[in-house]
């Protein structure tokens, strides 16, 4: 998100007709970079509908990053309220399924409530605690 | 003070009160709220993001974070990630992970 677009300079980009408000962009990518530079694992995040099924669906988008391994990819489908998170086989070591779920259980509760970029913000913050420190 | 001067003091004031600030809250409300309701249809593009995405994508498409297009994400390979979680396949490196729904 850090990557400026050339939209930017003569429209409105086409991120801002994404899910979220500047600010909450902002936030976003403060807490993506905090989770990457504090574990060392790249965290991604999704949203947009899932094609059916949506775990096959996740994990392709998953195999589509550079270094699946050890990349976190959160992906989630607002209105198939559908979350899924993947964990490559090396980030599965540092973040157990058990600790993908707890935090997969709190952004879910967020989201539905609405509130979709707090969820994502607070989730990111609870799967790089859990996987401490590179 | 005449009957049309109490009018205008008592009744005139207030009501123009009333309609500044009715027109104020229409004014504002006028823009399209995007907030998301679960369970309301959400329309949106869809949206991918990574922090450092020069680095870590292969799909060109996907180096700048403009929320980029699904199909444009999709399109640059088809690798088949699928696991033992999902039950379709197996495959040598193991992928792990949760689900929720709301």
């Amino acid at each position: 998100m850090t990557g400026g677009s050339p939209a930017g300079l003569t429209g409105r980009p086409e991120v801002l007709n994404g899910p979220f408000t500047t600010r909450q962009l902002l936030r976003l990518d403060e807490a993506l970079r905090l989770a990457d530079s504090s574990t060392g694992l790249t965290f991604s995040i999704y949203v947009g509908d899932l094609e059916e099924p949506g775990r096959t669906y996740a994990e392709k988008l998953h195999g589509q990053l550079a270094d699946p391994a050890n990349t976190v990819l959160i992906a989630l489908s607002p209105n198939q309220r559908v979350l899924e998170i993947v964990t490559g086989g090396e980030a599965r070591r540092r973040l157990p399924d058990r600790a993908a779920k707890l935090a997969a259980l709190s952004m879910a509760a967020a989201f539905g409530g609405g509130d979709l970029a707090g969820g994502l913000v607070s989730g990111l913050a609870q799967l790089a605690d859990h996987a401490g420190k590179h | 003070m005449s009957i049309i001067e109490t009018t205008l003091i008592f009744a005139g004031i207030p009501v123009a009160v009333i309609l500044i600030i009715a027109g104020a809250v229409y004014a504002g409300g006028s823009r399209r709220s995007r907030r998301y309701r679960p369970g309301r249809p959400f329309d949106f593009t869809p949206v991918w993001f990574l922090s450092a995405p020069e680095q870590q994508t292969e799909a060109a498409h996907a180096r700048e974070l403009t929320g980029v297009r699904r199909a444009e994400l999709t399109a640059s390979g088809e690798s088949s990630g699928v696991t033992d979680w999902s039950g379709d396949r197996t495959q040598p490196q193991v992928i792990g992970g949760a689900s929720d729904r709301w």
